[in-house]
């Protein structure tokens, strides 16, 4: 019995060092961000190169929502950074945009219907609902009413995709919005009368039909060189002036060599 | 021991009620009704981000609830039917050696986390229900209006109504195992033929098993989020009976799977009011299920079997 309460005791204290010990020793800075869905696969890899290069020095906790979910989470202060994927607002006072990458929207069908390309007006015609059956579509091997599928309101591509792609129009209220951009290419890839919008990273994923615009395809180079019109921005946003730990990894994202190479792998470079 | 859990559900709903508070000081009870746009009422709250004006907190969201009511409803009778007329083949009509691998079984599906029906769902049904059963010219009927995808109110009502069956046909086949054999051949004696005898008198008897495996089963379907999120379409729209055969295929949201949809924007102050407003219904109604069971059960406390 008394070995029993001595070997107990001992362990109780073994158990408190070992907890206490690693959490007073770790100082590791801890950076927040929330926001686009788009913009999350760089963010995440730019996140994991830095964490590389500065071990135990800093933290990262990245979750999505959507853009106004993270300029949100950003203005009540739950999180340091937010990740946008449309131009700042008049609603956006306050915040400071720092751009990071630039990416195209292309507009995509389902794999059987290989539409090759969609004018301005077939494009507003489609998303707006004016037209609502492929038969009137040349390239569309698809007969019956066209599936129109969205993002939620929330989504910063959607946002710029109206701006660029849609003449500032909105999208007609029966399409089907999808919360993330994953599902949205999930939904087009399985709707063989599909068609919707996401950026050229989830496009080159492949199972899905690339449309190309006014004659324009839609890809890294065509978006790099400006001729490609549908050319948005990812911004990290920050409440005020960006200070300490974010402050380093987004002046790091935005002059270091290893940053630009992660960007220039599936996105556009600032400038 | 009692008295934490009963402090913990009181602390619940206090403070649910609280968070929701602005919905009712600005819509008083008239948030349940219908008649406005809810979805546009949803946008305007989800853009609402700081001190939003009062005409911001306007909600109607009788659709969801009408959506609840509907998937949870037809699900609870089907799954009634179909528990009830398996438990009686299970425990009376089948050979020994089949109930003996179908009950655990049954109770192995009544175990499966309720998310990988859903995974079902979106992955097999709704593309099969999509691209093969809603017909073109069902889609071109109401393209003005909704976009029939295949996720919708049969998808739902299936998946639904397979996910709470399991645990019905669990209860009430214990319940009817603990009918005392005596009173079923008291009436096969009396010259009942053998299927008669259950319907005349085991059925009665478990009554309040077969109205608690309801009340079970129907505070699962309403709790229901994620899956039926993943499957019902994610529209605040009512399905219309007038519609035909299409009313089985338009897109409808639950109070349950609209929490999921919206729980990213929930930092916008009149959202999180609403939100947190669906969740003191879902509540409430939770309760108000307990309570009707018990009252439902109170005069059938005659027939309690012991043994």
């Amino acid at each position: 019995m008394h070995r029993i309460r001595r070997l107990s005791v001992a362990l109780t204290v073994a158990g408190v060092v070992g907890v206490a010990a690693p959490a007073a020793a770790s100082a590791t800075a801890l950076i927040t961000i929330s926001g686009a869905t788009s913009s999350y696969p760089l963010v995440s890899l730019l996140a994991n190169k830095y964490v590389k290069l500065h071990p135990k020095k800093i933290r990262f906790k990245i979750t999505q929502g959507g853009t106004t979910v993270g300029i949100n989470n950003v203005k009540n202060g739950s999180d340091t950074i937010a990740d946008v994927a449309q131009e700042p607002s008049g609603a956006d006072a306050g915040l400071t945009f720092y751009p990071i990458a630039r990416y195209a929207i292309c507009v995509v069908t389902n794999k059987s219907n290989p539409v090759t390309n969609l004018t301005q007006a077939q494009v507003t015609a489609i998303f707006t609902g004016k037209d609502k059956s492929w038969s009137g579509i040349p390239g569309a091997t698809q007969t019956g009413p066209i599936q129109v599928f969205t993002r939620t309101a929330v989504a910063g591509v959607l946002t710029s995709f109206k701006a660029l792609l849609l003449e500032g129009k909105s999208v007609e209220s029966s399409a089907t919005e999808e919360a993330t951009e994953g599902q949205m290419r999930q939904e087009v890839e399985n709707a063989p009368a599909g068609i919707g919008f996401l950026s050229n990273y989830q496009a080159n994923k492949g199972g899905l039909n690339s449309v190309e615009f006014n004659g324009v395809a839609c890809n890294q180079t065509t978006a790099a060189s400006g001729q490609y019109g549908g050319v948005a921005v990812f911004y990290e946003v920050t409440k005020g002036t960006a200070r300490g730990a974010a402050a380093a990894f987004i002046s790091w994202i935005d002059h270091s060599g290893a940053a630009k190479k992660i960007i220039a792998s599936q996105w556009i470079p600032i400038g | 021991m009692s008295l934490l859990v009963g402090i913990v559900v009181v602390a619940i709903v206090v403070f649910v009620a609280t968070k929701s508070w602005p919905l009712f000081q600005h819509n008083g009870l008239s948030w349940l009704l219908g008649g406005g746009d809810l979805e546009a009422e949803i946008n305007k709250m989800t853009a609402a981000t700081t001190k939003p004006a009062a005409s911001v907190f306007h909600l109607r969201a009788w659709p969801l609830i009408y959506g609840t009511l509907l998937t949870s409803g037809i699900a609870v009778v089907l799954g009634m039917v179909i528990a009830v007329l398996s438990s009686v083949f299970i425990v009376e009509l089948a050979p020994a050696r089949v109930s003996r691998i179908v009950i655990p079984m049954v109770r192995l599906l009544a175990s499966v986390p309720s998310v990988i029906y859903g995974l079902i769902g979106i992955l097999v049904l709704v593309p099969f229900v999509g691209n093969h059963i809603i017909t073109t010219h069902e889609k071109v009927s109401v393209e003005n209006v909704v976009q029939l995808t295949g996720a919708g109110l049969l998808v739902t009502v299936v998946v639904l109504t397979v996910m709470i069956t399991p645990i019905m046909i669990a209860l009430i086949c214990e319940a009817l195992g603990s009918v005392p054999p005596s009173w079923r051949e008291g009436a096969v004696a009396l010259g009942l033929n053998p299927l008669r005898a259950v319907r005349a008198v085991t059925l009665p008897a478990i009554r309040p098993a077969i109205i608690a495996a309801a009340v079970l089963a129907s505070a699962r379907a309403l709790g229901e989020a994620v899956m039926i999120e993943m499957v019902s379409g994610g529209k605040f729209f009512s399905p219309k009976p007038i519609d035909g055969t299409v009313f089985l295929f338009e897109p409808l949201r639950t109070l349950a799977s609209a929490i999921v949809d919206l729980r990213d924007g929930i930092d916008a102050p009149a959202l999180k009011a609403a939100v947190y407003g669906f969740a003191l219904l879902l509540l409430f109604s939770a309760f108000a299920l307990s309570v009707t069971g018990y009252l439902v059960k109170l005069p059938l406390r005659k027939y309690q079997t012991r043994g």
